[in-house]
């Protein structure tokens, strides 16, 4: 009884808790962005600001395609590679760490990134937070 | 394939000097079918297990020369035709504001949702669109084109209006023949809100095919055929079938619900040929698929049908010699054609830039009751 309750305890504080994700902008950007702009940021149908992912594979990256540009990672790949193949559209660049996401956004005025919330720092301004 | 790895090497040499900022992305599908009965044939596949045929490979190459300039070409080679690779678009396009794009070259032709990327099959979930309606030809032309993008109110809007023409080879009954399309013009029209999109596409232009050697029958050609009606006085006749200069027409409706769930999909169009004995075709499909992470089955149902010109021939039942009014009357009538084709497959995503798909394709032919069966399997990558 007790291994099943250690089981269980183990089982609920290893679950993979979603983080919580903070969309960054430059600290001078004063546009208020709601969740339909930043689909469009992130899918190319607005240029508004230079949306910044981080690259494919890291941990937030899924989580932030499904939440932050709308669609399932695969969905939203296989939606680009229609831009691209028609050169209609280039993805959003790549950034391969949070710690460059947050000094890239810091030194772009018209970037949008996003980093895990427990990483913003005061170099960037939080416009949301998607949980 | 030597031709392939020289493209390769000028590509990467051209990007690696001349050009400081060119894209390379690539895309490649390998594509396996069967036909379930030995005589059957269906989409170039038979009754034995076939790599080539909807195979292919290509790399697409993007430059940016500043100035809001860039110039686009993707580089294809076709299992079907032995992996010869080939320019299937090279344009240049200039963007004149943030919404409006100006391209011209050899671009491809906007009858569908998906010709934009009917090669890259890594963009949708079929192992092939539903070649009732895709099965058109003509995929490129040379020509201009405008594309704007916008949003009116809550809808975003991407009109494209093309100019062009088509000069190149098609198969017709069998025989590769010279086919034109001159002075195409053309809009497509595209609105969408939330998973919700409508899309309309009307193209006009004079069409021209060669089809002088046709075989009608073993040493009859449509020439021959052509040939006798005018010693005989027939030039209206012959002018009322032939295909010159032709006015036609292409009209295609499309609606789409993407949703994270669910993708349902479907394309109507009507296609005319002016004054010849092409039937006029109406074509349509419904798919739907629903996804379950990364895998997606989808079942549709595809509808193709030709309605032959009958009025070309029929005022000259009485006034022809049998032995010329059953050769015309076999042409125009040949053209008719009733297919209703059911697909059920599944996609999946079990790599990040690649998919695996099956499709199983059943084709039930209304006019002879033919019925013919066709197992695909294949891998879509992007890169």
């Amino acid at each position: 009884m007790l291994n099943r309750i250690l089981l269980l305890i183990c089982l609920t504080v290893a679950w993979p808790a979603y983080a919580d994700i903070a969309v960054i902008v430059h600290p001078s950007n004063a546009a208020a962005i709601d969740i339909d702009e930043l689909n469009r940021l992130y899918t190319g149908r607005s240029s508004a600001l230079t949306a910044v992912n981080l690259a494919e594979g890291m941990p937030i990256r899924s989580e932030f395609d499904e939440k932050g540009a709308g669609r399932a990672s695969a969905q939203l790949k296989a939606y680009w590679s229609k831009l691209v193949f028609t050169g209609k559209g280039t993805p959003p660049a790549e950034i391969s760490s949070e710690a460059a996401m947050l000094e890239h956004v810091a030194a772009n005025a018209d970037a949008i990134g996003y980093v895990d919330a427990a990483n913003v720092n005061g170099s960037v301004k939080v416009v949301m937070t998607l949980e | 394939m030597i031709k392939f790895i020289c493209a390769t090497v000028v590509a990467s040499v051209i990007s690696a000097t001349a050009f400081a900022d060119v894209t390379i992305n690539g895309f490649a599908s390998i594509n396996a079918g069967a036909t379930t009965d030995s005589n059957d044939r269906l989409y170039g596949y038979d009754n034995n297990i076939e790599l080539k045929n909807e195979s292919l490979f290509a790399i697409q190459l993007q430059s940016d020369l500043g100035d809001k300039l860039s110039v686009t070409g993707q580089l294809l080679g076709r299992g079907a035709d032995d992996f010869d690779v080939d320019f299937e678009w090279a344009f240049l396009s200039y963007e004149l504001n943030d919404q409006t794009r100006i391209s011209a070259g050899r671009l491809r032709t906007p009858f569908f949702k998906y010709s934009d990327f009917l090669d890259v099959g890594y963009a949708y979930d079929w192992i092939r669109p539903p070649q009732s309606v895709y099965g058109l030809g003509f995929a490129n032309i040379e020509g201009v084109s405008v594309y704007r993008t916008g949003q009116l109110g809550d809808l975003d809007s991407s009109l494209q209006f093309v100019l062009g023409n088509y000069d190149s080879e098609t198969e017709f009954s069998g025989t590769e023949i010279e086919a034109q399309i001159d002075s195409i013009v053309g809009a497509t029209w595209e609105l969408s809100s939330g998973a919700l999109s409508g899309r309309v596409a009307y193209l006009v232009g004079e069409t021209s095919f060669a089809t002088a050697p046709v075989q009608l029958a073993p040493g009859v050609t449509l020439g021959g055929l052509f040939g006798t009606l005018e010693q005989f006085g027939l030039s209206a006749l012959v002018s009322d079938l032939a295909i010159q200069e032709d006015d036609s027409s292409f009209l295609g409706f499309g609606l789409t619900y993407d949703s994270a769930d669910w993708i349902i999909v479907s394309e109507f169009t009507n296609i005319k040929v002016d004054n010849s004995f092409i039937a006029e075709q109406d074509s349509y499909y419904l798919s739907v698929g629903r996804r379950f992470g990364s895998l997606t089955p989808y079942v549709s149902y595809e509808k193709d049908d030709n309605a032959a010109q009958t009025d070309a021939y029929a005022g000259y039942q009485s006034t022809l010699p049998a032995q010329l009014f059953a050769p015309v009357k076999a042409l125009v009538d040949s053209q008719e054609a009733d297919n209703d084709t059911w697909n059920v497959g599944f996609r999946y995503d079990f790599h990040p830039s690649a998919a695996f798909k099956a499709q199983f394709t059943d084709q039930d032919n209304q006019l002879t009751g033919d019925r013919r069966s066709l197992i695909s399997v294949g891998i879509d990558l992007v890169f």
